[in-house]
């Protein structure tokens, strides 16, 4: 689905990602798991536009996107769910949703679809009308989610998806997840919280300064003892 | 004619004179919110609104004389249109410090100001009202004809802007872009396309406030230095950035230069109104309706 090939991306003379190659696979979550500065965030705004790398190529079935801005990459069906989830605090949670769904043009479809998110996040139904920003980190992480999937995506980018929620709502927040990839969505998120990630993903990359240290099958993760002992508090 | 109806028609006038700052006010508080820029080209941008509707009413192009609105539309959309541009200008712009915005607009402002010169000369000249002149009379307040079309103009053009940003899908985008740029181009917003609408509708009712106040006016090139000026004070005395603040600070800064004007000395008309407007911000200094943020992380 998208191929990363050596990946330069910098913050002016900040060399954040350094030479970074993974490949994300139909069907399948990818977690990118790393300690903080690690260059989590970086990579998944480089791939959705935000930012553009100085050297390598992003290419989205085959097709290399990294010279795309932002607007254009998500009409190609890629999906953002921000660190931090910046949904808009002064538009209510229903203007949040069709802000998702900016770029399509079919009203009735969206409207369904609306409802469809309401069904899945019913915690944001009650609260449809009230304005974004009132709302609790977990049900804002809901809504920066239910936006993202407005916009049909085919692969969703998920940045800390469970930064500093309750552990309950953690839960949620991976069940969440594990659910929307068994209904077909390809998914790659980024996460602290390496253990939980690793449990649902199919893949691991572990980032380190910039690099990457180790890519493999979640399960092989989980099972190695450096990243046992660096990532996953065990040992 | 007692005291009161005297107290009314003042007001009455500096509600006309502030749903003109309230205009001008709009620009910098929508610009600044969407691009975070402060442009100090605006008082320029309000003078070459009102040529721009001007001209074709008052037999500037070829002797033409076609009908105020007609000549108020063609201004509006004609500034609309600058206003574009504009935003291909000022784009470089809003990425530097302040000092730069300080230093590009007020430039740009100049530059205005003197192509206008060369262009029309320096001389200003004087506007009939496409009204009748004589006041009319109720309950013995005397109020000027233009003064009444100056405010309902006025007052459509702020609702039909309310419910544009509220109600339309552009509306939102555009508020949507102003609070979290990288956010809204994710969700594929053209931000840059949505500045440039802002500064489209910003120097459109600049426009609006400019040919509105030819027939009361003194139309020239250097007309924008002074209501530039004062909408930028109104539109921090509401809290920059904010649009209801912007339309609040107008109304409010013209009846303060109306009533110092009326009951003090005209001669410190100006400097009334900007005092007071220090003194709010010292008290209270995100303005007086400052910025609504609804955050919780
Ligand atoms: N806007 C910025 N300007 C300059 N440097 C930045 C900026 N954003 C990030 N960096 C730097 O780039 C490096 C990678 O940051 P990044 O946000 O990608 O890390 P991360 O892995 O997402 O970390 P976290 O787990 O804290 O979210 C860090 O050294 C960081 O300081
Ligand atoms: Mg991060």
């Amino acid at each position: 689905m998208i191929v990363v090939e050596s990946l330069h991306t910098y913050y002016g003379n900040i060399h954040a990602v350094k030479g970074v190659s993974f490949e994300v696979k139909k069907g399948e979550i990818t977690a990118l798991v790393g300690a903080n500065g690690a260059g989590k965030s970086t990579s998944i705004k480089t791939i959705c536009g935000l930012l553009h790398p100085r050297q390598g190529r992003i290419l989205l079935n085959g097709e290399p996107i990294q010279k795309l801005e932002a607007d254009r990459i998500v009409r190609l069906g890629v999906g953002y769910v921000p660190e931090g989830r910046h949904v808009f605090p002064v538009l209510t949670v229903d203007e949040n949703l069709d802000m998702g769904a900016y770029h399509r043009s079919d009203k009735a479809q969206i409207a369904t679809d609306r409802e469809r998110m309401y069904e899945t996040f019913p915690r944001l139904r009650d609260r449809r009308k009230q304005l974004a920003g009132s709302l609790s980190g977990g049900e804002q992480q809901m809504l920066a989610i239910a936006r993202a999937l407005m916009s049909k995506p085919q692969l969703l980018l998920m940045d800390e998806p469970s930064l500093g929620l309750a552990p309950i709502v953690v839960r949620q927040v991976f069940e969440i997840i594990s659910e929307l990839n068994k209904g077909g969505l390809t998914i790659l998120l980024t996460e602290q919280n390496a253990r939980s990630a690793l449990k649902i993903a199919h893949r691991g990359i572990v980032m380190e300064t910039g690099k990457i240290r180790f890519a493999d099958t979640a399960k092989n993760l989980r099972e190695n003892p450096v990243v046992q002992q660096a990532y996953l508090g065990v040992g | 004619m007692n005291n009161t109806s005297i107290f009314i028609q003042t007001v009455i006038g500096g509600v006309g004179i502030g749903s003109l700052y309230a205009l001008i006010a709009l620009g910098y508080s929508m610009v600044y919110r969407s691009m975070g820029l402060v442009n100090f080209a605006h008082g320029s941008i309000y003078m070459v609104g009102t040529y721009f509707g001007i001209m074709w009413y008052a037999g500037l192009v070829m002797g033409l004389h076609v009908p105020y609105p007609i000549a108020f539309v063609i201004g509006v959309l004609l500034n609309g249109a600058f206003g574009v541009l504009l935003e291909r200008i000022l784009r470089p712009l809003a990425k530097l410090d302040l000092m730069f915005m300080l230093l590009g607009t007020i430039g740009l402002g100049y530059v205005l100001d003197n192509l206008f010169v060369i262009i029309f000369g320096a001389e200003g000249f004087a506007v009939r009202s496409p009204l009748p002149s004589m006041p009319l009379v109720i309950l013995g307040v005397r109020i000027q004809p233009q003064m009444l079309l100056v405010i309902g103009v006025s007052a459509i053009l702020m609702v039909a802007l309310q419910l544009f940003l509220a109600r339309t899908k552009t509306g939102k985008a555009m508020r949507a872009s102003a609070m979290d740029r990288d956010i809204a181009s994710a969700m594929g917003v053209r931000v840059n396309r949505m500045n440039a609408l802002t500064l489209a509708i910003g120097s459109g009712l600049a426009a609006a406030a400019g040919i509105l106040a030819a027939p009361i006016v003194y139309v020239n090139p250097a007309m924008g230095a002074a209501v530039g000026l004062k909408g930028f004070a109104a539109a921090i005395l509401g809290g920059l950035g904010s649009i209801p603040g912007a339309i609040a600070g107008g109304l409010i800064f013209g009846v303060l230069e109306a009533i110092s004007a009326g009951y003090i000395s005209s001669a410190y008309t100006r400097g009334i109104a900007f005092i007071v407007v220090v003194v709010v911000l010292m008290v209270k200094p995100s303005g007086i309706v400052g910025e609504i943020t609804v955050e919780k992380v």
